[in-house]
């Protein structure tokens, strides 16, 4: 082969695989990957018994009343937190997000907090609440509030500059202010991806509520932690149907709610119909509801005992331990997250792939809702008896539950992509796979890639809280250290987990623009 | 024979009568035009040429298989359309897709399963790939990634995709509407001298009727989904024409006129440079 016919991208794609590879593989020992682990026969048999107890799920009166009340509160704290999170969200995004402003002036200081209330996983928000407010769903709503109130102002200032930033700026040259120019000039194009969002959003916090629930927050979550603490496969059962059928519906509404966006208005002067009214009533029964079953008593968080109990308490994570001891701990505990959450990734991805390819998609949509429907820790608890405790079960649950979010994504974005490449290829002979691998995946694989980028981020936040239930990491360092009441090194791990999460937001958006 | 088409007819499924009563037969090494104002049906009858679309009336034959029969049975199908390559009105490339990989795409059907896969990861004929661009003139861009490109360079890479299938049955449905006009009467001297060279069928649907009659022998004119006349060129007159394109005013569709009148010498030129490379 002469030299003008050596593809010039060979050696750096070369170089690219090496480099990952040589970075990939400590990472999978770091794990403790161990497919092996899976089939051996003692773990074989805990797992089975375990499994083998789920039939028949327990459905007795008692059990039944207390899982009802349960799943209420569940609901009630996923729809509390929102409201919280959506009440710190709209004037954070508005102080955040470029949109609507003549000079674009990016805003340190808000864009730091919203870091700083995203990085730090709401569990870890729900654990330190929970040793100020005690057990019960105060802790849990206010984490979900923080973190969800980061998540969504940044979402939302985001989106705000996304879309076509000209009728902003005419309204504003017309002389309108600000917020005017943003509720007429940007408002109409982002309000369907901001519901979408923000009703996506609360779906995602029913299921964070059932897991704060494992470190004593109320609902499902503290209920299964019981159930999978004594081992109680029907118990764990009902309560597993009874968090899916939830999702499922909370699915479901969402998907309504979204579609309702995008009916046209009908003419007449007010584009509010009887659907809207629908909505603006349940949304407010239902807020109500929410706060009236929690009992929250946020008054009592301004009491003079309780302000003086909170500040003794955030002292206490003053001055972090920076002794090089402990610095090493947390270190190979950063080493051990980031390998849980790169090896569930890619597990993750490459079984949300295979699950996302098939044209019969009917029976391949339960499987990935089912595996999306079940929480990262529910999962690790069932993992931790399947492999024992320890970083592969962590990776495990993390691929589970990542591979039926990443699945449905996948199938969306390869629904979604330009069919016509394809077809020409077939036209000419291909067959369907080849017209696949040439036609159709290089048009939807920049959506691919920053789905799975954009899941690492989440995981990576997953993966420090998974060691709450043994599955290794940063979040085991920290739950021991918080039992502990050694708070000057739980502030330490507490610094990591922002700092490890800041690193791959940063890593992520590079690979993003990389692979573009 | 290449193909033949005997009462053809096409029914959408929701009723619209896209071609009716089609009679068209083609030597092996016709080179044919398609001619006729928009939504004629040129499209619609290069899809059931290209089997794209199975034919609702009718008996067609492409490349002595019979479609009916040929249709129902996969792997028949597919050898047969390894044979046929298709040159579509807007390149069918992915935007992500390196040139060289877009070219190398038009053997598909031909290429061993581990050869196509292999080759995306390295490509698997570079000199080909290279062969097939140089005679559009863009080796340069071989290994380019095809968003970089012009939209009329990519219409002329989804050609070399063909050229570099080398094709039994060329078909290509408005193959230089996003070229210029100097370009354009390049492309299709191209195209006919890859047919005349290789004995392969062409035909190729065109707007503009100068391009058809400068190039093409046969000249196949297109209306309300039959076929209004099939004569050599030579014998395609104004009033013909006229009346094939009544529905579109006044004037028949050419090439941009100015350029291509006052500088032929130009277009040569560009012609030579390209069958010669």
């Amino acid at each position: 082969m002469n030299d003008t016919n050596r593809d010039p991208a060979a050696r750096g794609r070369l170089i690219g695989v090496l480099t990952a590879l040589i970075i990939l593989w400590p990472l999978f020992q770091a794990a403790q990957v161990q497919p092996g682990a899976l089939f051996d026969p003692g773990n074989l048999k805990v797992i089975g018994n375990f499994l083998a107890a789920f039939l028949p799920p327990e459905a007795g009166h008692e059990f039944l009343g207390y899982l009802g009340i349960a799943t209420m509160e569940t609901l009630a704290i996923a729809t509390a937190g929102m409201v919280l999170a959506f009440l710190l969200a709209v004037p954070l995004a508005y102080l955040a997000t470029a949109a609507g402003r003549e000079k674009s002036a990016l805003n340190p200081f808000t864009r730091g907090l919203l870091t700083i209330l995203r990085g730090i996983p709401e569990l870890v928000w729900a654990l330190v609440f929970v040793r100020v407010f005690g057990l019960g769903p105060a802790a849990g709503v206010l984490a979900l509030g923080l973190t969800y109130g980061g998540m969504l102002a940044k979402v939302y200032a985001e989106i705000f500059e996304s879309v076509d930033a000209m009728p902003a700026r005419a309204l504003r040259h017309g002389g309108a202010n600000r917020v005017l120019a943003i509720l007429y000039g940007l408002l109409p194009q982002a309000s369907k991806e901001l519901a979408s969002y923000t009703v996506y959003r609360w779906e995602c916090a029913i299921r964070a509520s059932v897991v704060m629930g494992f470190v004593g927050a109320g609902g499902l979550g503290q209920l299964m932690d019981q159930a999978m603490k004594m081992l109680n496969g029907g118990e764990a059962a009902s309560i597993l149907l009874a968090f899916m059928v939830l999702v499922f519906s909370a699915d479901g509404l969402s998907g309504w709610l979204r579609r309702a966006i995008d009916i046209p208005p009908s003419g007449r002067a007010s584009p509010f119909g009887w659907r809207s009214l629908l909505v603006v009533l349940s949304l407010i029964g239902g807020i109500t509801a929410s706060f009236s079953l929690l009992e929250l008593g946020f008054g009592e968080l301004f009491t003079e005992d309780a302000a003086r109990g909170i500040s003794e308490f955030i002292v206490g994570f003053f001055p972090p331990d920076f002794s090089a001891t402990w610095l090493a701990r947390v270190g190979q505990g950063v080493w051990e997250t980031l390998a849980i959450s790169i090896v569930g990734t890619l597990l993750a991805a490459a079984v949300g792939l295979l699950l996302a390819l098939p044209r019969s998609r009917a029976p391949f949509s339960f499987l990935l809702n089912t595996l999306r429907s079940v929480p990262e820790l529910v999962w690790a608890t069932i993992t931790a008896l399947a492999v024992g405790l320890g970083p592969f079960a962590g990776a495990l649950a993390l691929a589970l539950h990542t591979a039926g979010v990443l699945g449905r994504l996948y199938a969306e974005a390869l629904a979604n992509a330009p069919q016509q490449p394809a077809l020409a290829l077939r036209l000419s002979g291909a067959g369907s796979s080849r017209a696949f691998l040439y036609g159709t995946l290089p048009g939807a694989a920049p959506q691919l890639i920053a789905y799975t980028l954009y899941r690492w981020e989440m995981n990576i936040r997953m993966a420090a809280i998974l060691g709450f239930v043994g599955a290794g990491g940063l979040g085991q360092l920290l739950y021991f250290e918080l039992s502990l009441f050694h708070y000057a090194q739980a502030s330490t791990v507490i610094i990591a987990m922002l700092a490890l999460s800041i690193a791959v937001d940063q890593s992520s958006a590079w690979l993003r623009q990389r692979m573009r | 024979m290449s193909f033949a088409l005997d009462d053809v007819g096409l029914t959408h499924a929701n009723g619209y009568t896209a071609l009716s009563a089609i009679n068209l037969q083609a030597d092996q090494g016709e080179r044919i035009a398609l001619i006729g104002p928009s939504g004629a049906g040129k499209t619609s009858l290069l899809s059931v040429i290209g089997t794209a679309l199975a034919p609702t009336a009718g008996l067609s034959k492409v490349l002595d298989c019979p479609l009916d029969i040929t249709m129902r049975r996969r792997n028949d199908l597919k050898s047969l359309r390894a044979r046929i390559g298709t040159i579509h009105q807007s390149p069918p490339i992915p935007g992500r897709q390196r040139v060289v990989t877009a070219v190398l795409a038009g053997k598909l059907g031909h290429w061993p399963a581990w050869k196509s896969t292999a080759s995306l990861i390295y490509p698997m004929d570079v000199s080909g790939a290279r062969a097939a661009l140089c005679r559009v003139d863009l080796a340069d861009k071989l290994f380019d990634r095809c968003d970089q490109l012009s939209g009329g360079q990519l219409q002329r890479v989804g050609i070399a995709r063909v050229l570099y299938q080398e094709a039994e049955l060329i078909l290509a449905d408005e193959p230089v509407s996003a070229l210029d006009p100097a370009l354009a009467l390049t492309t299709i001297r191209l195209l006919v001298e890859e047919a005349k060279a290789r004995r392969a069928t062409l035909v190729a649907s065109l707007h503009a009727v100068d391009l058809a009659l400068s190039n093409f022998s046969r000249i196949v004119g297109v209306k309300g989904g039959r076929i209004a006349f099939d004569l050599p060129a030579d014998q395609v007159g104004i009033p013909l024409l006229n009346d094939l394109y009544a529905s579109e005013g006044a004037e028949l569709p050419m090439q941009a006129r100015e350029p291509y009148f006052v500088l032929p010498a130009a277009a040569n030129d560009a012609a030579n440079r390209i069958i010669c490379c």
